[in-house]
């Protein structure tokens, strides 16, 4: 600030910022690589003016001023420019000489950012680190009880069922009768979740495909990943892979005349169709996509013409009640494919889960349930939304689990949880938990794209600037000069290491458990935390 | 068995250790299901103790073996043959169950049959002793070598159980060590722990070596001959831990290219919507790569002293000029924006560029145009264009008339002052007092315009006929009259009021009086003006009134201070009376001399009805074109304003009717000033409060918005992309070559004049 600069409401000094820039003048060599790189502009190049005060020793001679001028990295104070710590600077720098540090005190910019009444918004995650599942603790451990099995010589069958499974009586009934019996695919229970073709950058959307592609056709791991709403690239339905995609429909109904159209030219059927009617980042609110996203590309996967704005509302226009919004929906969505592929609907983390699957245990073709949970992430939200909204996956998953056997459906409507799995790096003991609090498989988003593509983003608030395409990873960037930072082919190397090793991990953890070919779902009994409410809430045992 | 009884095992253990302990070297054992028989034979030493077993012995025949020990298992054998065996010969004339060998470390295991299930598995080698053996005559049951780390297994796959899979179902898993011979099919094994290699002369030798001794053991010497077929065998060692490290899988880069782009065409999922280069770039590009190129915009904003200038001039540029050593042009320069350089920058103006010099944001002195100002008295009259025949006619010889007719010459049309006075100047010469500035300062600046423009001295007022006429005689009338008409309270005694544009008309014709106590209604400046003058004149007294904070200001309101006025407000008149002033508070200021300095306004009683006023003002567009298309206005007559805001309304107008009468939509500079901000002070002497001399003045302006030539782009650039690039002309330019920069804005940061700008490149897709 000048000497008789003035100071605004929103005049911050940069103490007030979330992040502090440190930089150190002896080892800067001004290369330039840290302005040059940084996303926001957060940073540039000042001009320091230096006083030397020169008074001889003894007063021998009067004393003198001296100016010199130097140059250094100067961290800028406008809010618009304040550093989101995203530390690509510290990345390219040659001399290691700057790196930003979190604030010792929470920030004055929260209370600024919401200039022209705008509020935050913003990408990334629930600002809020840890959570109930890291603290879920496997406690049953058997050596000589059940058979004592070995995660790294044992053979192991990790899969799921995606699929309404009838019991077994009713099941040879229809057999019997040559009736219809719902579709049911086996799939890896890991599975990576909705991210568009937009909200991802065609680089990584490929990489995490073509990992998926290699997982099934070179290891034999029926991993599957969810499109998203955003369409689905023409050559990907039309290829053999789609077997691995599971389609997604939302309020936006984005690129379905596309996938419609492609249906004839199909040579295999999607794994499964996911109806989105809530993400866990943004309980109740839609996404919209800015006019100046949409370029050529986007635009014709979508099928609009570039340079539009494309809203997905927060509902879906034309159904009114859950009867016939599930039903509706589940039964249109079957017909596209012949009744041949397993439809379900993915909600956020609500109190009214258990409405949502009172409504599917009779609704013969649900074929599971997806519950995102608070802790999810999004390519943008407001930031009230995503603090704020939603509700914690474990409880939520529970409680429609512990339903489920109150009907004695347990086995016949799978659920599906995600948001925030592997928030802290747990991936596994996070999967795990949620699959013996009742889930059949979980959903990642967030976790693949920190593990494969090396996303910083970080519950502290770090980066989370997915939704103004300046990802400096190439992640969430529409802009060639950022997407192309990242190599399909390396996401894709990346995606295989991460299954490969969960898949290790989660051995680890059933192996124990004397299970080797059938998922512990629900197997609460192997499970305990050192937290006697949320013992109590989740049914499971509290152990200190 | 004993006397038809079985003995527990136990006790039979403590019967064979009794029988060794006692000297005994070969026993004989009726075996009904004990465990571990035949092991831990220590206590004879080094002398080899011969056993036999008849019967069925339970699991763990011979574990924990002792080299001594020599075992022959006449039939069958359980579970765990050799467990743990530290050296013992074992020899089963049968089949056994699972876990042979399980552990085992040393001594050598011979078996006439097939095994069971994790046979061989968890061994060990010791380097101080020879590897342990397992010879098996058939076949190995499933998981067979699980975490095999150490010695050498034979599979003869002779009468095998399973003739299709001598190995059984997934061996070697976790092998990390020893070597496994077996002959006949297998089904598979852990290709991430084991491999099979080719068999060496010197494995093949030990192999047919020991394969006699095998079946010597087993008394099967006579299929030797059928077995000792190399072709028939194969052999299969562990893999080192640097080759478990990388399994054998396919690269994702082949799969990517044998399989994804096989299924999906040429540059894969989406090869066929988009023909952008999509290869992997680095993080720091350059070229079309960049995200922000940096752009040269030299003279693209207007510096703030030009801008805040009314008149236009373009301080900096003089400044630049002089830095250059070209005092002369940087003079001379100034005649082409103003008529008076020294009377107005020199002496009268408050200067606003020097108010708006961006130096003051720093609370920094600004640079001292004053100076410059008053040497521009020896700027020379340049050489005048030829006449185009264009006439234009300005009414009023002030500094607004004298400034369009000046600007009008200039560009070779020719304009006529039609002025009451004899001397053209207006105010200048006739009100603002002597003791502001030097008679002849202002003579020598109105020697120089008379050289250039005709005066014609009118006697009477113009009347609204004389305009019609010069209407018809000129292309255009710019009526510059000024504001001469005092504002008068309508107050009791108002006729005892002096205007105080008379007073000061007369006060330097030496033709005013005034009393001992004065007072003057108005503090403005030109009160202030009254002020002085009066003090001059003898006054003692003299006290300023207005109705608000008085908005004098600069060397005026010094100058009254100075002479010991005294202001006062808010102070309402009432009367004027011989007494003084009363105000209505009903207060009487005593008062010999009552000045109004409230402001003039302009006599408009000659105008046409084509042009429209606004409360007694003209009113113009931002050309200063009245509502008669070929008649201007500027000056006081448009709005009361300072000298600078007359001349320059006399250059714009000028310049408006120079496009009009070229056939061109007149032009203003649309250029917006330069943001403080881009412009860095810290490369000034913060501490400097007084200029030396012009030159000295010149050093410290900062040149904003105007490239200085200073060369600090160039050498900030840490890729060497800036380079100068002179156009010819003596100009120049400052070129980034795209190929070396990568946009990171250090010339923008570091520019003193703000001239580098980095904005975000051309969007790619």
């Amino acid at each position: 600030m000048s000497s008789n600069g003035r100071i605004a409401p929103s005049t911050l000094s940069v103490k007030d910022l979330p992040w502090q820039i440190h930089w150190d003048k002896d080892r800067c060599s001004l290369c330039g690589r840290c302005t040059a790189v940084c996303p926001v502009h957060a940073i540039e190049l000042g001009v320091h003016r230096q006083r030397l005060v020169e008074t001889p020793v003894g007063l021998t001679e009067a004393p003198s001023n001296v100016y010199r001028v130097y140059y250094g990295i100067r961290q800028r104070t406008d809010p618009s420019y304040a550093c989101v710590g995203c530390a690509m600077c510290t990345l390219v720098c040659p001399n290691d000489c700057i790196i930003p540090y979190r604030s010792d005190e929470a920030d004055k910019l929260r209370y600024h950012i919401n200039r022209g009444g705008q509020p935050r918004r913003r990408g990334g995650r629930r600002n809020v680190p840890g959570g109930v599942l890291d603290q879920i603790k496997f406690i049953r451990i058997s050596m000589l009880t059940d058979p004592a099995l070995d995660a790294g010589r044992h053979e192991f069958e990790l899969r799921t069922l995606l699929g309404r499974v009838l019991p077994p009586e009713e099941n040879m009934k229809l057999l019997h009768e040559e009736g219809w019996i719902p579709p049911v695919r086996e799939i890896y229970p890991l599975m990576i979740g909705a991210m568009s073709f937009g909200a991802l950058s065609p680089n990584m959307w490929e990489g995490l495909q073509m990992g998926v592609a290699y997982l099934n056709e070179e290891l034999g791991m029926p991993v599957c990943i969810c499109t998203g709403e955003g369409g689905c690239p023409p050559r990907l339905l039309r290829s053999r892979f789609l077997k691995y995609v599971i389609l997604q429909i939302a309020s936006g109904y984005f690129g379905w005349d596309e996938i419609i159209r492609a249906i004839p030219e199909m040579k295999e059927d999607p794994c499964a169709i996911e109806i989105k009617y809530g993400q866990g980042a943004k309980p109740g609110d839609g996404g919209l996509l800015m006019w100046y996203k949409v370029n050529k590309l986007i635009a014709a996967i979508r099928g609009v013409p570039p340079g539009v704005s494309l809203p997905s509302p927060p509902t879906h226009q034309t159904k009114y009640s859950i009867e016939e919004s599930v039903a509706k929906m589940i039964q249109s969505m079957y017909m596209a494919w012949g009744f041949r592929v397993p439809v379900y609907p993915k909600i956020s983390g609500t109190t009214t889960a258990l409405a949502v699957l009172n409504n599917l245990t009779r609704n013969p073709y649900a074929a599971a349930l997806a519950i995102d949970g608070e802790d999810g992430g999004t390519g943008a939200a407001y930031n009230v939304s995503m603090n704020h909204m939603g509700h914690p996956i474990a409880s939520n998953i529970r409680d429609c689990y512990l339903n489920l056997v109150k009907l004695g459906m347990q086995n016949e409507i799978p659920l599906f949880a995600g948001g925030g799995v592997g928030k802290s790096g747990n991936l596994a003991a996070n999967a795990a938990a949620l699959i013996m609090l009742g889930a059949s498989g979980v959903q990642i988003g967030k976790y693949i794209m920190q593990a494969a593509a090396g996303c910083v983003g970080s519950e502290s608030d770090r980066c989370n600037i997915c939704n103004i395409g300046l990802c400096p990873k190439g992640i969430t960037s529409q802009d060639p000069r950022l997407d192309r930072r990242l190599d399909p082919e390396q996401v894709a190397e990346r995606v295989v290491d991460v299954f490969l090793s969960f898949d290790t991990e989660l051995k680890k953890i059933m192996a124990p458990l004397g299970r080797s070919t059938s998922l512990p779902i629900g197997m609460s009994d192997a499970i305990g935390i050192n937290d006697q409410a949320a013992a109590e809430r989740l049914q499971i045992r509290y152990v200190v | 068995m004993e006397n038809g009884r079985r003995l527990e095992s136990r006790v039979l253990e403590e019967r064979i250790q009794k029988a060794v302990a006692e000297g005994h070297r070969c026993l004989e054992v009726e075996a009904y299901g004990q465990h571990g028989i035949g092991g831990r034979l220590w206590r004879a030493g080094d002398v080899p103790v011969y056993m036999k077993i008849n019967g069925s012995p339970g699991q763990r025949v011979g574990s924990m073996g002792f080299p001594n020990t020599q075992i022959e298992i006449m039939g069958p054998a359980s579970d765990d043959v050799g467990w743990l065996n530290a050296g013992a010969e074992i020899i089963v004339h049968g089949h056994t169950t699972n876990g042979v060998a399980n552990a085992m470390a040393q001594g050598k295991i011979y078996v006439a049959g097939n095994v069971g299930a994790r046979a061989m598995t968890m061994t060990k080698y010791n380097p101080r002793f020879d590897p342990p053996e397992l010879w098996v005559l058939g076949s190995v049951g499933d998981y067979f070598a699980e975490f095999m780390a150490g010695g050498i297994a034979v599979v003869c796959g002779h009468e095998a159980q399973d003739p299709d899979n001598v190995l059984g179902y997934r061996p070697c898993v976790g092998m990390v060590g020893g070597r496994i011979f077996f002959r006949g099919p297998h089904k598979g094994f852990s290709q991430v722990d084991a491999k099979l290699v080719p068999m060496s002369d010197e494995d093949w030798a030990w192999l047919v070596k020991n394969l006699q001794v095998f079946l010597e053991k087993i008394h099967r010497s006579h299929i030797f001959e059928q077995l000792s077929n190399r072709g028939q065998w194969q052999l299969l060692v562990a893999r080192s831990p640097h080759e478990k490290a990388t399994k054998p899988r396919r690269s994702v880069g082949t799969f990517r290219q044998e399989v994804w782009e096989k299924e999906l065409g040429t540059g894969g999922l989406i090869g066929d919507l988009s023909d952008l280069d999509r290869s992997p770039i680095p993080v720091i590009t350059t070229g079309d790569l960049r995200r922000f190129v940096p752009v040269w915009e030299n003279r693209k904003y207007v510096p703030p002293c030009e801008a805040n200038c009314p008149t236009g001039m373009p301080v900096h540029e003089r400044w630049q000029l002089i830095r250059e050593g070209r005092m002369d042009e940087a003079v001379d320069l100034a005649l082409a924006y103003t008529p008076f350089p020294a009377t107005v920058c020199g002496y009268l103006c408050p200067n606003l560029c020097m108010q708006g010099c961006t130096r003051q944001t720093a609370n920094m002195v600004p640079v001292d145009v004053k100076e410059l100002g008053k040497a521009s008295l020896n700027a020379k009259l340049p050489e005048l264009p030829a006449l185009t025949g264009k006439r234009i006619a300005v009414i009023g010889g002030g500094p607004a008339g004298i400034s369009v007719a000046w600007q009008l010459r200039q560009e070779g049309h020719e304009a006529v002052i039609f002025d009451m006075d004899k001397t053209l100047g207006g105010k200048i010469t006739s009100v603002i007092p002597e003791t502001r500035i030097p008679k002849e300062v202002v003579s020598a600046e109105l020697e120089r315009v008379r050289k250039a423009l005709p005066h014609i001295h009118l006697q009477q007022h113009p009347t609204r006929e004389d305009l019609e006429q010069l209407k018809v005689d000129y292309d255009f009338v710019v009526i510059a009259v000024g504001a001469q008409k005092p504002r008068i309270l309508p107050v009791p005694g108002k006729e005892r009021m002096i205007p105080a544009l008379d007073f000061l008309r007369q006060s330097k014709q030496d033709q005013a009086q005034v009393g001992k106590r004065v007072v003057i209604i108005g503090a403005g400046n030109v009160g202030c003006d009254v002020a002085t003058e009066a003090h001059r004149l003898g006054a003692e007294e003299i006290t300023l009134i207005d109705v608000q904070q008085p908005a004098s200001f600069g060397k005026e309101r010094e100058e009254a201070e100075r002479i010991g006025a005294k202001f006062r407000w808010p102070c309402f008149t009432k009367a004027v009376t011989k007494e003084g002033l009363e105000l209505t508070t009903g207060e009487v200021i005593p008062a010999d001399t009552v000045i109004i300095s409230i402001g003039d306004q302009p006599d408009l009683d000659f105008l046409p009805e084509t042009v429209a006023t606004e409360r007694g003002f003209i009113v113009v567009n931002d050309i200063y074109q009245t509502t008669d298309p070929q008649i201007f206005a500027i000056g006081d007559v448009v709005k009361l304003g300072l000298l600078t805001d007359a001349i320059g309304a006399g250059r714009k107008a000028a310049q408006a009717i120079t496009d009009i009468l070229a056939g061109k939509r007149p032009q203003s500079d649309t250029r917006r000033m330069i943001d403080y901000s881009r412009i860095k002070l810290e490369y000034f002497d913060p501490r400097l409060m007084q200029f030396d001399d012009i030159q000295a003045c010149a050093e410290q302006c900062s040149s904003c918005g105007v490239c200085r030539d200073c060369g600090i782009c160039v050498t900030i650039c840490p890729q060497g992309a800036i380079s100068k690039q002179e156009a010819g002309n003596g100009d120049f330019e400052m070129v980034v070559d795209p190929d070396r920069c990568i946009g990171c804005g250090f010339c923008a940061g570091a520019c003193p004049c703000g001239i580098w700008s980095l904005v975000e490149n051309e969007p790619l897709v």
